[in-house]
């Protein structure tokens, strides 16, 4: 009898979820493993604002129930970071030193919240909004009516922003280059649509860049963001929506090409033929722009892990989807994306 | 489940022999009692003294009134992945398990506990050994660090293990409580931190809960205490799993209260010296398992034939022989009823729970007086171990009455083992003026001289004279509890099972099926009325015991004629609730007219 296939998937997201769920349709003998650092099975990470709308308990966030990982065969290894690859060993070492084996990798572990160089020292004063904890930090330390801070302003914080208006918060929005990530829009299109999160009740600080974050200040409250000309502005919560930085850096043994993220061809196989990725991690070649580029959105990221598990099964699918995000004014003078439907 | 509201809680803590898994256990408990919990707990831990061997504690804390463990923990902490893995079952969905994400050497692929967390638990690793060792400097405390951690996590007062920490380590430098203070503390602040994703849920208990006045103790504990309170005069013993620590602790409490109290040489001495003891008019006990009470049965024929009072505590293990040591079992009643030459009736209680353990213990001296025979005590090592939370008697309730001297009667010898009304004879002291009279294991007349005649009268009296015994004042002989009246289902338990069999019928009863459990606390001589009462209620009889033979289902049916539906489990661990409901569900679907009492699993099917 032979010894099954084993696939391991690094990242419990849209593209490593998918890619799992793709993977044992086509094949209910091969091993598949995913190793993530999260605490929770698969949910998605753009529901997280529906916990200021009540939904509270994780559960309620699950894409499909725990149980579903058993009758699939799909070892779910949570709370587990990757600390490195050998690729010419095929083996991934976890953070609690314990060996794993692959046949075949994917990897899908996406990306941090981005915070600009000069605010990192002031991580440990905000909040992070990647994960359910995160969000549930959020919620328990913003009081009723109170203020939240966001730095830049990408289009997880901008859904936020819209919910805790909706939900009887206040939003502050200092923004920044990453305002909208990922739309690349223009100075006059990211004015209009400003004006409209102002119109909605957002106080904005226009392209005013942050020094520093404090929580000891004159106006006791919670949290206070000095911009560079001095200016404080103060607020319960401070978050950054700087866009995402892929994680890479456990793969910096793994016989791969790496740059701003892990270099994939178009069929999201790395330079080691035993190693995929998809998802926010990995920059695909682009063939008419000759450069290896970042296909952001959760419809691109969902694509590219099924297409990558398909093509670890032999085939050569070739990721040509390239959905573009669009972000607009809708008839009823609402901001409208296709970033936020999934 | 039996417990509606409020909080019920089961922990499990696996580790290997020298992580400190059972002291650990013992804070957890401690730390709950002091809060006012109800508390349950039971440890399992191998033959070997260290090495390698599994050691788990198990915890429950509720807020009411519960009666065995839980089949499933909702809380399992690693101190040792290799040992708890094959654990992780036991923990129910949306449940927790806390481990070492930190080792300090690799292991290969599914050697951390993490591989078998499967995704409707939650997995909460953190640095145990690093925050140990950021602690105290050593990594030793990594027991005391996740005790923190759980309190931290679930919202438990830090107070409360603090105070047991200090009360533990109160015997040593007080460098070992600081730095097992300040591991605690590290890992409360570690709980603390961590946002709690599981539906563990610890709420204050209730008012009525038992609070301050509740202590905490084992079968064992329970048994010393009572012995105490009774007044226990002289122990002999030999040690023993799992009856040494009856006499570990009481070579500490005897003596300093004018006790008399030796190690023997070996358990056929500890029982001669008791029954000597006895003899003497000394309150004497000894406490032994089934191997030792095999010796003892020569002598305790002696105690029958002469109508002497003595206590013998009898903790089983798995047998025959050495068998299992450190596993329960409940197979030694067939040796505790009728183990021994002839026609020996001797009285036996089996207390179902800890403080029943202390209750009977309380008693049983007095009702070896009053009845001038050997009382057993059959416990098992499940209920030897196992900690509850107890209201002990607020008065002195077991202290030995003032004994009224008996009166000569002018020109009549006086007969030691005289023929009354209730055949039980006056009964004087080595010593007591006039009074003086022979003992001794040949069969003999009224004043003890040897006499093969009377054999018959004699035997017969030594008998009739236990049939009040079922009669004796405070103690329930036997208890119904659930539905009255008619019922579908009838669950007959004796001894440590007894726990799991009440909330198997709680359970039966929430689902719809009439149902009624009866303890039988007093063995020999047996409640056959009550017992047959019983059988005329219920529709089904269906008796759950750890053993292979069905020593109890034997014994009642063979008092009563009747039939029962047995249900054996002899592999060395407690009865499973969901193994009874699931008999009980199976007897209430049957129906009361199929009857045959043939289902079985052990060998009197």
């Amino acid at each position: 009898m032979s010894t099954p296939i084993h696939n391991v998937i690094i990242g419990s997201g849209s593209a490593g979820f998918g890619a799992a769920r793709t993977l044992r349709k086509s094949d209910d003998k091969c091993r598949i493993t995913m190793i993530t650092m999260d605490s929770l099975p698969f949910y998605h990470r753009y529901d997280l604002p529906q916990v200021f709308r009540g939904k509270q308990d994780w559960r309620d966030l699950l894409d499909v129930p725990p149980a579903y990982y058993d009758e699939m065969d799909i070892k779910l290894r949570r709370c587990s970071r990757v600390v490195d690859v050998e690729g010419a060993a095929q083996k991934i070492t976890l953070a609690h030193q314990e060996a794993v084996g692959y046949d075949r990798l994917l990897v899908c572990a996406g990306g941090r919240g981005y915070i600009p160089e000069n605010l990192t020292s002031y991580a440990g004063l905000m909040h992070g909004f990647g994960s359910f904890e995160a969000a549930m930090r959020v919620y328990r330390d913003l009081p009723a009516g109170g203020t939240a801070i966001m730095i830049g302003g990408d289009m997880v914080g901008i859904d936020l922003a819209l919910t805790l208006l909706d939900t009887g918060y206040k939003v502050t929005l200092i923004t920044n280059g990453q305002t909208f990530w990922p739309h690349e829009i223009s100075q006059e299109e990211q004015a209009r649509l400003l004006e409209v999160l102002a119109a909605k009740g957002v106080t904005i600080f226009k392209d005013s860049r942050p020094v520093g974050v404090s929580r000891d200040n004159a106006q006791h409250a919670a949290s206070c963001v000095t911009l560079e000309d001095g200016t404080e502005v103060f607020g319960d919560v401070v978050m950054s929506f700087c866009g995402l930085a892929s994680s890479v850096e456990f793969m910096l043994g793994a016989d791969v090409d790496i740059e701003r993220g892990l270099l994939v061809n178009p069929e999201l196989r790395t330079s080691n033929e035993t190693i995929w990725a998809a998802g926010d991690v990995c920059q695909i070649w682009h063939d008419q722009e000759k450069a290896y580029r970042f296909y952001h959105g959760w419809k691109n990221v969902r694509v590219m892990g099924e297409l990558a598990s398909r093509n670890m099964q032999g085939a050569h699918e070739i990721f040509d989807v390239d959905i573009e995000d669009t972000i607009g004014i809708g008839p009823d003078g609402q901001l409208r994306s296709t970033f936020w439907t999934h | 489940m039996m417990n509606k509201a409020g909080t019920d809680i089961q922990i499990a803590i696996c580790g290997s022999a020298g992580d400190g898994t059972i002291a650990s256990g013992d804070i957890m408990k401690r730390a709950a009692a002091l809060m006012g919990f109800n508390v349950i707990a039971f440890d399992v831990y191998p033959p070997e003294i260290r090495g390698f061997g599994k050691c788990i504690s198990r915890i429950r804390i509720s807020s009411q009134q519960a009666y065995s463990l839980k089949q499933e923990s909702d809380i399992l902490v690693s101190l040792n992945d290799m040992h708890a893995i094959p654990h992780v079952g036991e923990v129910r969905d949306f449940g927790a398990v806390i481990y070492d994400d930190h080792l300090v050497s690799r292991v290969a692929e599914g050697g951390h506990i993490s591989a078998h967390i499967n995704p409707a638990q939650i997995p909460y690793g953190f640095s145990i050994r690093q925050i140990s060792e950021q602690a105290t400097n050593s990594a030793r405390s990594r027991n005391i660090v996740i005790l923190g951690y759980v309190a931290g996590l679930f919202n438990l007062p830090g107070e409360h293990f603090r105070k047991v920490i200090k009360s533990k380590f109160a015997t040593k430098a007080q460098a070992v409580v600081d730095d097992n203070t300040k591991a605690f503390d590290a890992g409360l602040r570690a709980g603390r931190a961590v946002f709690k994703l599981d539906d563990v849920e610890v709420r204050e208990p209730a008012e009525d809960a038992n609070g301050a006045e509740v202590v905490m103790m084992t079968g064992n504990g329970a048994v010393v205490r009572g012995f105490m309170e009774a007044g226990i005069q002289s122990y002999f013993g030999y040690p023993i799993t799992p009856a040494t620590s009856i006499m570990e602790r009481l070579a500490v409490e005897m003596p300093p209260v004018g006790g008399k109290f030796l190690q023997t040489e070996d358990e056929i001495s500890a029982i001669a010296a008791a029954i000597g003891a006895g003899y003497t008019g000394s309150r004497a006990a000894t406490a032994t398992s089934g191997p030792g009470l095999a010796l003892m049965a020569e002598m305790l024929g002696l105690g029958v034939m002469a109508e002497v009072p003595v206590v013998v505590v009898v903790s089983q293990r798995g047998g025959p022989s050495t068998g299992l040591p450190t596993k329960t079992e409940q197979s030694d009643l067939n040796l505790a009823v009728f183990g021994g030459s002839g026609d020996a009736q001797r009285i036996v209680l089996a207390p179902t729970n800890v403080e029943g353990c202390y209750r009977c213990a309380a008693m049983a001296f007095d009702i070896a007086e009053t009845y001038q025979v050997p009382v057993i005590l059959l416990i098992d090592l499940y209920l030897s171990n196992r900690y509850e939370t107890v209201v002990p008697s607020s008065e002195n309730a077991f202290a030995p009455k003032p004994r009224v001297p008996l009166k000569l009667v002018k020109g009549k010898p006086y007969e030691r083992f005289a023929l009354t009304e209730n055949h039980i004879s006056p009964r004087a002291l080595p010593g007591e003026e006039g009074l003086m009279h022979t003992i001794t294991g040949l069969e003999h007349n009224e004043l003890g001289r040897p006499n093969d005649a009377i054999h018959m009268t004699m035997t017969i009296k030594r008998h009739e004279k236990l049939k009040n015994a079922i009669n004796y004042e405070g103690l329930n002989v036997s208890k119904r509890f659930g539905d009255t009246g008619r019922v579908n289902v009838g669950i007959l338990g004796w001894g440590s099972t007894f726990g799991e069999i009440l909330e198997a019928m709680y359970e039966a009863q929430a689902e719809g099926i009439s149902c009624s459990a009866m303890k039988v606390v007093m063995l020999s001589p047996l409640p056959v009325d009550a017992l047959r009462a019983f059988f005329n209620d219920c529709d089904q009889i269906l008796v759950p015991e750890l053993n292979y033979e069905g020593q109890f289902a034997n014994l009642v049916s063979g008092a009563l004629g009747r039939p029962v539906t047995r249900l054996n489990r002899a592999i060395g661990t407690p009865m499973v609730v969901d193994e009874i409901l699931a008999e009980v569900r199976r007897l209430y679907i049957q129906g009361p007219d199929t009857q045959d009492g043939a289902r079985a699993t052990g060998a009197g099917s």
